[in-house]
């Protein structure tokens, strides 16, 4: 009797101490962690749709509540700042819309005039050949200096050249710029006024 | 001295995954790149370190029919210490080693010295046998990755270093590469452990 | 029906869970000696995999997202998995004894077999559902299985032969399963 109770107090408190271990390790490294995984996810994209800032974007990163879900949870969005000497111009975030086999997700540059600084496609399942072509430059490139007018595919009276035979894909990624760019109102105060 | 003994060991005479058939699954799987061999050696190395350090301390205090399952959340805790590291201060590494550092815990040199060394001898002993065989590990992880990162693409730890003529074997890359790549410098191994 | 079939295929031949993605070494040197030895132990592994690919999935998907505790899934999984090898274990002991005793040490060696862990983990990673998990660790075990078995095969033939004394029992041995393993990897054309 008395081998079993040592047995489970040994196996309890090992236990125990692992648990409180790895609880307080966790807590620690989050912020760390958070930070390095954005890092390696989202900063390729941050790079090529923001220039000529002398700050850490993801350092600086904001985070705003867009209103609630069904479920009574905030909604949260993170934006990544451009700063020139302590001052926000731009701000990068990501939004998206369902292309021709799945959602095509972009990171979108725009500054507070809501002026389009550049697009970076960050995941889409397209077919290589047709839709995948929108992530080239010669499509993406062509948002850069637009303005919420000029977001719409050159069939509904827009400047965007569709890509020939991805019609779906190219209206995707229109209407993704287009859901970010009538974003920017919403949150323009809380972005560049900090 | 028999701590030097100790710690020596497992650089040469008993190195792990050479002389020592033990922790075959990490070793074929991250080695094709040296870096990432450097990487995984590491973390296996603090792993074993720590978990033969506190085997040790606490050898007299676990009754023997728990002893497995205790020594095995000891480990699976430093394993999961060093996940939550690696994620925070190394990324790009934790994502080239992908599901090889959780692997750790079941890597067979981890749970085979806290069961043949760590139950059986003081702290400052048992650490040195996980720092003997810690490095040695390392050290043939990044030789293995070496071997193949050079035949497979022409570079050691990323940098450029065979003729621009030179024509990469993929295949060493793949797993075939892996298997033969290992049995080939085992081979040579016990050839040079022969002669000696 | 036809993904799971994809993926049995998948799992079995093209991403050979030992061939290809290098689970589960260590035991597959040391048993495969012998073709019984290498059926025992095949048809073990493919009950440990199977089980503890469904638990450990439900015990993800119940107890540690609900509580935010994902980080610890490594240890909850290698504690589920050695109380499933320890119940085996028991119920061998009791019911198959013959076969119990031919495995001998390879039986509780099965805890730290990377494959079974492995396969726990790429379960969670590549999102499956419970029916996938179960097909998968199911498919992925009997590709395991069948590696052994193969292997076995092959070194019975080898104990015959003449060997260059340095290269003689384990670099041998790997060589083989690269040989095997590049036989295998001819499979990845399989799935279009």
């Amino acid at each position: 009797m008395r081998d079993i109770i040592r047995m489970i107090v040994v196996l309890t408190v090992i236990c125990g101490l692992s648990g409180f271990t790895l609880s307080y390790v966790k807590q620690v490294t989050e912020e760390p962690r958070e930070y390095a995984y954005l890092k390696f996810v989202k900063e390729p994209s941050i790079k090529a749709v923001l220039s000529g800032y002398d700050n850490d974007p993801i350092k600086d990163r904001i985070i705003v509540t867009l209103g609630k879900d069904e479920k009574g949870n905030p909604i949260e969005k993170q934006f990544f700042p451009a700063k020139k000497n302590g001052k926000v111009f731009a701000v990068a975030f990501d939004a998206s819309a369902n292309g021709y086999h799945g959602p095509i997700s972009v990171m979108v540059g725009v500054n507070d005039k809501g002026v389009v600084d550049g697009i970076s496609i960050m995941q889409h399942s397209e077919t290589p050949g047709l839709g995948a072509r929108t992530t080239e430059p010669s499509f993406t490139g062509q948002f850069k200096g637009l303005t919420l007018d000029g977001v719409n595919l050159t069939a509904s009276g827009g400047k965007i050249q569709a890509i020939s035979g991805a019609s779906i894909s190219s209206g995707a990624v229109v209407r993704a710029v287009r859901e970010a760019l009538e974003l920017l109102p919403k949150i323009k105060q809380e972005v560049f006024s900090s | 001295m028999r701590l030097v003994n100790e710690f020596t060991k497992g650089l040469w005479r008993e190195v792990p995954p050479f002389r020592l058939v033990l922790g075959l699954c990490p070793t074929l799987a991250v080695t094709t790149a040296a870096e990432n061999g450097v990487g995984m050696g590491l973390a296996t190395t603090f792993v074993l370190v720590c978990s033969n350090v506190l085997v040790a301390l606490l050898r007299k205090l676990i009754p023997s029919k728990v002893r497995i399952a205790s020594y095995i959340v000891i480990i699976a805790s430093f394993v999961v210490i060093v996940e939550l590291s690696m994620q925070a201060y190394a990324y790009k590494l934790y994502e080239a080693l992908g599901i090889f550092i959780p692997l750790i815990v079941v890597n067979c040199i981890v749970l085979g010295r806290a069961e043949a060394f760590a139950s059986k001898n003081n702290v400052v002993l048992s650490m040195a046998d996980g720092l003997g065989m810690g490095i040695g590990f390392t050290m043939a992880l990044t030789v293995i990755g070496g071997v193949r990162e050079l035949l497979g693409s022409g570079s050691v730890f990323g940098v450029h270093v065979m003729w621009s003529s030179f024509e990469p074997f993929g295949f060493m890359l793949k797993a075939p590469g892996a298997f033969v790549c290992l049995g080939f410098l085992l081979g040579i191994m016990n050839i040079i452990g022969a002669k000696k | 029906m036809t993904e799971y079939i994809l993926l049995i295929v998948s799992a079995i031949f093209v991403n050979n869970i030992l061939l290809a993605r290098y689970l589960g070494n260590c035991p597959f040197l040391g048993v495969s000696k012998s073709m019984d030895t290498a059926i025992g132990m095949g048809m073990a592994v493919i009950f440990v995999i199977t089980s503890a690919g469904v638990i450990t999935w439900m015990v993800q998907k119940y107890v540690l997202d609900p509580f935010g505790l994902a980080y610890l899934s490594t240890i909850a999984f290698i504690l589920v998995i050695a109380a499933l090898v320890q119940l085996v274990e028991m119920f061998l002991q009791k019911s198959v004894p013959a076969l119990y005793r031919a495995l001998g040490i390879f039986l509780p060696l099965i805890t730290t077999n990377c494959a079974v862990l492995g396969v726990a983990i790429i379960n969670i990673k590549e999102d499956y559902d419970l029916l996938t998990t179960l097909v998968f660790s199911f498919a992925s075990a009997v590709g395991y299985s069948l590696a052994l078995v193969l292997f076995a095969g092959i070194r019975e033939r080898f104990a015959v032969m003449k060997m260059p004394k340095p290269f003689d029992g384990t670099p041998l041995g790997l060589i083989t399963a690269g040989l095997l393993s590049m036989a295998f990897l001819g499979f990845s054309g399989l799935l279009k």
